[in-house]
């Protein structure tokens, strides 16, 4: 489903995030990134939605060669997979349910297929109740659910989740784990980072663990 | 195919409620819109009408002897028959002093106008219908004619239209450098008002491009409201100039009248309004569409 060969990624300024990585991640796989902040996590997780480009080596995210696509393509790519971003990147001018359907309008889905599709990713968060509620007043939480909602409402094969259990307290972050797993066990690939690795263990996966941008042991 | 369709549809809904949603907003930049289209066309329908006007005067030119006050009954037979020999003479009525005088009584109300007067000012005169129209041979029998004896003035009427006629054309340049500058004006306003909405909804726009959003997903909300508020522009600049040409028209009526002339200011017909409405959509969706791609050009280079 994901392959990197070779993969180096240099910032302008010089400095490389990373250095030579080749790997793979098969379909319906769950597997854990791990490594302090600054490692690179979140450099590879943006190769793999497009969100930045290699800078040698190739990026193959199910079947399309991501350093080939032109820049106009790169969309098509990003709408089948599912991102839970760092700092959640939710929309406080609209209430929930919009920005659950922010993907599928997107897409171009049917306004009453999207609405059904909104609610069952919002049961499945267990943030149906709160549809109209301002993501102002969720609490940290309920806003990691709203994203991890939006992230999957269009069903992608890939989901990608960067830190998602940061700042929240453990058995939050744990409800969090079973979430992802969930949709693992529904045939997703799923591929989590954190830099708390005492979280991914309880959960016997593969785990990468990145340093300074090359894999360790 | 009927997806897309639906798409498209939605977006210009969507982009319509929000319009109507902010009316004052939305009013202002509509005001500040169909002032600066409602200018050229006023200017533009002026100008027309002058033009429609002045062709009518000129398609018939006519020149006019009038007689010297000491012109005799045979001064006045002598130019009678030069003119009826004339090749370039087509016709000619006479227009006895006394007759001019009744005329002048019955046209403007004015009885008993000569009751103060020792005598009849008007002199006599002869209205001539040349052959040629063209401006040369017409000068030319002009003229001749103010050689005839006992003409007092050969005046030719439709000179003065001729200088009117350099004043349409003057017109005409006129609305076109103000219709383009004013085309100019409408497609920087919009990317303004574009430019606004856009920095208004950044984080949106950023997250739609992170999840897959293509740039003409991003850009087709902008391009509908820019297509609404044009069309809206240009309809009420129309009502605008319709408003003025009802409220002049009487006025002008009652101007021209006193000259026994018929002007009138005319509307805009339904072609020319479908190509303003046309052109308003157009250079407005080209404002919006340079503000959206100058956006999305900064987005992506960060």
């Amino acid at each position: 489903m994901i392959q990197f060969d070779q993969v180096t990624k240099r910032y302008p300024g010089g400095i490389d995030a990373l250095k030579n990585l080749s790997f793979g991640i098969e379909t319906g796989e769950m597997v854990f990134l791990a490594g302090h902040s600054g490692a690179g996590k979140s450099t590879l997780l943006k190769l793999i939605s497009g969100l930045e480009r290699a800078t040698t080596g190739n990026v193959m995210v199910s079947g399309h060669n991501l350093s080939k696509l032109r820049r106009s393509q790169l969309p098509f790519v990003r709408q089948h997979i599912g991102v839970v971003f760092q700092d959640h990147k939710i929309l406080f001018d609209r209430n929930v349910f919009d920005n659950v359907m922010l993907p599928l309008d997107i897409i171009g889905f049917d306004r009453r297929e999207a609405a059904r599709r909104v609610r069952a990713a919002l049961d499945k968060v267990g943030l149906l109740g709160k549809e109209k509620v301002m993501p102002i007043r969720l609490s940290g939480g309920e806003q990691q659910r709203l994203c991890i909602a939006r992230a999957v409402v269009h069903r992608p094969a890939v989901l990608i989740a960067d830190e998602p259990s940061a700042n929240l307290d453990r058995a939050y972050a744990l409800d969090i784990m079973e979430l992802f797993k969930s949709f693992h066990q529904v045939g997703v690939t799923v591929l989590i980072s954190a830099h708390d690795e005492t979280l991914m263990e309880d959960y016997g996966r593969r785990i990468l663990r990145l340093k300074e941008g090359q894999f360790t042991a | 195919m009927k997806h897309y369709l639906f798409l498209h549809w939605q977006s210009a809904r969507i982009a319509l409620v929000k319009i109507l949603r902010q009316p004052v907003g939305s009013l202002l930049s509509l005001a500040m819109l169909s002032v600066a289209m409602a200018l050229p066309l006023s200017l533009y329908l002026t100008v027309m009408s002058v033009q429609d006007w002045v062709g009518k005067l000129t398609a018939t030119p006519q020149i006019t002897l009038f007689m010297e006050q000491s012109a005799e009954e045979a001064d006045i037979a002598a130019v009678g028959s030069a003119l009826k020999h004339h090749p370039r003479v087509k016709g000619y009525t006479f227009v006895s002093k006394k007759q001019a005088l009744t005329d002048l009584e019955k046209r403007n109300g004015l009885n008993g106008l000569t009751e103060g007067l020792d005598a009849n000012p008007l002199p006599d005169a002869f209205v001539v219908t040349p052959t040629s129209l063209e401006p040369k041979q017409l000068e030319l029998l002009q003229k001749e004619l103010s050689g005839l004896p006992m003409v007092e003035e050969a005046q030719f009427d439709a000179s003065w239209a001729k200088r009117l006629y350099g004043m349409v054309d003057l017109g005409k340049h006129l609305t076109l450098f103000l219709a383009l500058a004013l085309g100019v004006a409408l497609v920087l306003i919009t990317h303004n008002t574009i430019r606004m909405q856009i920095l208004a909804r950044r984080d949106e726009i950023e997250v739609s491009k992170l999840i897959g959003a293509t740039d003409s997903f991003i850009r087709r909300p902008f391009l509908y409201h820019a297509l609404w508020q044009g069309l809206l522009a240009g309809l009420v600049a129309w009502g605008l100039t319709s408003w003025l040409v009802a409220v002049a028209n009487p006025a002008i009526a009652e101007f021209a009248q006193l000259y026994n002339e018929q002007v009138e200011l005319r509307g805009l017909a339904p072609l020319e309004l479908a190509l303003v409405l046309a052109g308003a959509v157009l250079l407005a969706m080209l404002g919006a569409r340079l503000a959206a791609d100058h956006h999305l050009r900064r987005v992506s280079a960060s």
